[in-house]
Parts: structure tokens; C-alpha cells; sequence
């Protein structure tokens, strides 16, 4: 069964198309990963679930409900992470977990458990404009894993953290659907990273679709068009570069 | 530090304004509270600009706005905190006007209800600034931007003439009105502006979220 699926979503920027007609099947209690360079429309995709963004057309269904009508409901199940780390300088990491917690009415244990996860309880009582890149990323994570949402939506989670960190994270991922049984969308550039976490993927490229299925799904694929099919990474640069290809000779 | 105003200004020159033969809170209130209600505005503007910047600078907001609660929720907290705190700065303020009264009217007393309806009236009339500095803070995301906006109009508003009445409806000069040198059917007039104008602010707020939000 899906948790989110999309139709013919699109996100239209003053005449630029940031994300075109994707349909996407994300399916319960998996990790799903996505795929795609810099500004291939992964964020702002994101976005759209989270209504931060409004799509242009299309629409798309998040556990059974849309937008505008369910936007409590979607929000109250749903623990987030966009791009940047978005918090509350001038109060301390505990404090600002404290304020979700509040909105979200969970008990006053979660955040005590939000930071252990994370790793970065030894911190908790630091000003958050004060902490490091990566424990800023932490945070991040914090707040968005706090009370244990049934629905993640991580954007590229790793981003700035240590290689230690990096692992950490990476594992904890993995182990989120059984542990807490939830699902994941976690967005990356590479592939070798969601490699290590993701059952299915979606591979973006230019705000279009040009895969989605599971990962030996890919292989078998990459195989048949004659794709580079041994190390992944290589199959997945090398449809982005056939995608531009056809792009520039499309234009 | 608006409720020192009445006090340093009786204590240099007393004997003028204990020589007159009108009533202590008309006197004083004429006498100051042009400096009072500035001072009282500009704090607002200030405010309102700080508290939404600590939803802007580490884009707080954002979080905020992923989470289950509405933004405009988040705007009648705020306007509910900076008018509690005008409440807070009007009593000092009254307080400092009594203390004017009792040291330099001594034989001059009785004016409590007086002195009570002006300052209720300055509270009412404090609440469509509060919400319009509100507004302008929440319309910038750099702090500077709303902090220069606010304090031009503050002083467009001290600028503007006292006697007419559709020009001293601007959300900021309403604060500057004096009960007591207010006509009756005028203090209602007054009342009836503020109470229309917080209701046409809070209409843009909703229109300000709405549009932004259209617009990412
Ligand atoms: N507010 C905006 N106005 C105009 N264009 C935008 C806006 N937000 C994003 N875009 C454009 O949409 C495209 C997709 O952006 P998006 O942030 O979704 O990319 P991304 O896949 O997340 O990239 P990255 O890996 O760098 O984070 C980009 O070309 C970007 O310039
Ligand atoms: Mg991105």
C-alpha cells in the first residue's frame, strides 16, 4: 500500500518548471529514497507534502488526505526536515523541542528521547544559535523525529554532519520503519548513500521522473538499456547525463 | 521610562503648571503626553519588530509553519503579548502621574476616575498600533527594513495635525489623543475608529499570510 502518491504534480516557477508531472508511489513502511542533482527539484517536491509550496498542478495524497482541507491533520503526522535546520536561535536546543512538543501535545519524555537519538543531549542546555553546523543538523533531525510521526520527510539529512555522524544517521535511517514503525522520505545527491538506506527510489532530474522502482529494479534496468550496471552510482550518472542530453537536443 | 516624562518635566518647572487652576490630569497630560505616547509607540514598534525577527533569523519560521498551528495563531500571540505589556507600561505610567499629582497638587485631589478613564482610553487606543506595528514586522523578514518602516511612520504620525479628526485615525497619531481634551461624542468617534481599523489590520494580516503563501 502507498502512503503518498502523486499525480502529474507540478510546481511552475514564473515560467520555469521547478518539478513537471511527477507521479511518485511511496509505499508504506518503506524507506524511500530520492534522487536527483542540485536543482533537480527534490526540495521543493518536499515542500508541496508539507505545504510550505503550492503545487501548480496536479495533486498528491498523504495517507488518505490532501491539502488544504486535512493540513492539521497531514502536519500532525508528519515529522520534517527541509534544507536548512529552522529553529530558534535565542533559545536552547532543549527549549526549542520543548516548543514542538508543546504544539504537537506529546509527552514531556519525547524530547529527552529526541535528543539521545541524535545524539546531542550533552548539548541540550546550549543556545541553539550556538551550536555547530552539525549539531544544528541534529537538531534538525531532533524536530522532526520527535514523538515518532508516522511520516519522515528528510531532505538530505546528512548534509554537513561528520563521517561518524554521517554512519550514525545513515544506520538510524535504516532502522526508523521497524523501530518506529513509520516511513521515510529521505532526499540525497548520491546515490551510494541512499544505497545504503533506501528499499525504493525515485531518481529526479530536472523536475522530471526518470525512475522509480526498487533498487534491483534499477539494476535490471540499467542492464536491458545498457546502462552502466555494476556500480549503481555510475548507472545513475550516467541516465542524468542521457536525460540532458536529450534535454539540449530536445530544445 | 515614559512614566519619568511627567515626573522630570514637574520637578524643573512646577511652579508653572501648579499655578494654573485646571485640573492636575488635564495639566499633565497636556504638558507630556505628546513625549509619552511617542515614547510609548516607538516601543511598541520596537517590539513587535524584535519578536518577529526571532521568528525570522534562524528561520524559526519555517519550522513554525510545518508544524500544526496556524500563523495567524502565532500573530494574535504576539499582538496578545505586546498588548498585555502596553497594559504593563500604561500602569507605570499612571503610576508616575499620581506620583506627580500627590507631590506638587496637594490640595488638588479627587481626580482618580479621571486619571483612570484617560489611561483605559490610551490602552484602547494603543491596540491599533500594536496590531499595525505587528503587521509591518511581520511583512519584512530583515529586522531593519520593519524597524525603519515603523519609526518613519511614527513620525509621519507625530507630524501630522492634531485638529483633524480622518488624519488622526492613522493607527499610529491615535495613541497621541488626550481624554481629557477630547470632546464626548469625539471619544466615542475615537473608540469606534479603533476598534473598525484593529479589525481592518487583522483582515490584512490574514491577507499578508494568504498571499505569501499563494505566492512560494
Ligand atoms: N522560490 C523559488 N523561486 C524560483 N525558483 C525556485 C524557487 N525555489 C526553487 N526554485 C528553483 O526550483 C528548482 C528546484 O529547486 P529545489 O530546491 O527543489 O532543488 P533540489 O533538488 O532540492 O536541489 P538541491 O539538491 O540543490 O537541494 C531550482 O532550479 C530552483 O532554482
Ligand atoms: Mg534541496
Amino acid at each position: 500500500m502507498n502512503i503518498i502518491e502523486t499525480r502529474n504534480l507540478t510546481k511552475t516557477y514564473a515560467g520555469f518548471t521547478a518539478v513537471s508531472g511527477i507521479n511518485l508511489h511511496i509505499p508504506k513502511g518503506a524507506v524511500y529514497g530520492f534522487l536527483g542533482p542540485n536543482g533537480a527539484g527534490k526540495s521543493t517536491t518536499m515542500k508541496m507534502f508539507l505545504g510550505l509550496v503550492k503545487p501548480t498542478s496536479g495533486s498528491f495524497v498523504i495517507d488518505g488526505m490532501s491539502y488544504p482541507e486535512n493540513r492539521t491533520e497531514i502536519l500532525k503526522r508528519t515529522g520534517s526536515f527541509i534544507e536548512s535546520p529552522a529553529f530558534y536561535g535565542n533559545l536552547t536546543g532543549e527549549e526549542n523541542l520543548d516548543i514542538i512538543r508543546k504544539i504537537l501535545g506529546l509527552p514531556r519524555e519525547t524530547v529527552d528521547e529526541a535528543l539521545e537519538i541524535t545524539g546531542i543531549a550533552q548539548y541540550k542546555k546550549r543556545l541553539a544559535k550556538k551550536y555547530s553546523l552539525g549539531m544544528k543538523q541534529r537538531l534538525g533531525l531532533a524536530s522532526a523525529l520527535i514523538g515518532k510521526p508516522p511520516i519522515l520527510i528528510l531532505d538530505e539529512p546528512t548534509n554537513g554532519l561528520d563521517p561518524s555522524g554521517i554512519h550514525e544517521t545513515r544506520a538510524l535511517i535504516r532502522s526508523l520503519p521497524q523501530r518506529f514503525n513509520c516511513t521515510v522520505l529521505v532526499s540525497s545527491h548520491m546515490l551510494s548513500e541512499i544505497e545504503l538506506m533506501a528499499d525504493s527510489i525515485g531518481i529526479l532530474n530536472h523536475g522530471r521522473l526518470l525512475f522509480e522502482g526498487t533498487l534491483d529494479d534499477l539494476r535490471r534496468n540499467a542492464a536491458l538499456q545498457g546502462y552502466p550496471s555494476d556500480h549503481l552510482e555510475d548507472t545513475f550518472l550516467a541516465m542524468v547525463e542521457e536525460d540532458n542530453r536529450q534535454l539540449k537536443s530536445g530544445v | 521610562m515614559a512614566a519619568l516624562v511627567p515626573v522630570i518635566n514637574m520637578a524643573v518647572r512646577h511652579e508653572i503648571y501648579t499655578g494654573s487652576g485646571a485640573s492636575p490630569v488635564n495639566i499633565l497630560f497636556d504638558a507630556n503626553w505628546q513625549l509619552m505616547a511617542m515614547l510609548n509607540v516607538l516601543l511598541v514598534v520596537m517590539c513587535a519588530c524584535i519578536i518577529y525577527n526571532s521568528e525570522y533569523a534562524d528561520n524559526a519560521i519555517q519550522k513554525m509553519r510545518m508544524l500544526p498551528v496556524h500563523e495567524s495563531g502565532m500573530y494574535f500571540g504576539k499582538s496578545a503579548l505586546i498588548i498585555l505589556m502596553c497594559m504593563t507600561v500604561l500602569l507605570i505610567e499612571a503610576c508616575g502621574v499620581v506620583f506627580c499629582i500627590d507631590y506638587w497638587f496637594k490640595g488638588n485631589r479627587g481626580d482618580w476616575d479621571l486619571l483612570f478613564k484617560s489611561f483605559v482610553y490610551e490602552m484602547v487606543l494603543i491596540i491599533p498600533a500594536v496590531l499595525f506595528s505587528l503587521f509591518i514586522a511581520s511583512a519584512f523578514k530583515n529586522m531593519w527594513t520593519a524597524l525603519g518602516t515603523g519609526v518613519v511612520c511614527v513620525f509621519m504620525a507625530t507630524m501630522l495635525p492634531a485638529g483633524n479628526f480622518l488624519l488622526s485615525l492613522f493607527p499610529f497619531a491615535m495613541p497621541f489623543q488626550i481624554f481629557t481634551n477630547t470632546k464626548a461624542d469625539n471619544i466615542s468617534n475615537f473608540i469606534i475608529a479603533a476598534v473598525i481599523e484593529s479589525v481592518v489590520i487583522i483582515i490584512m494580516e490574514f491577507l499578508l499570510i494568504k498571499i505569501r503563501r499563494l505566492s512560494e
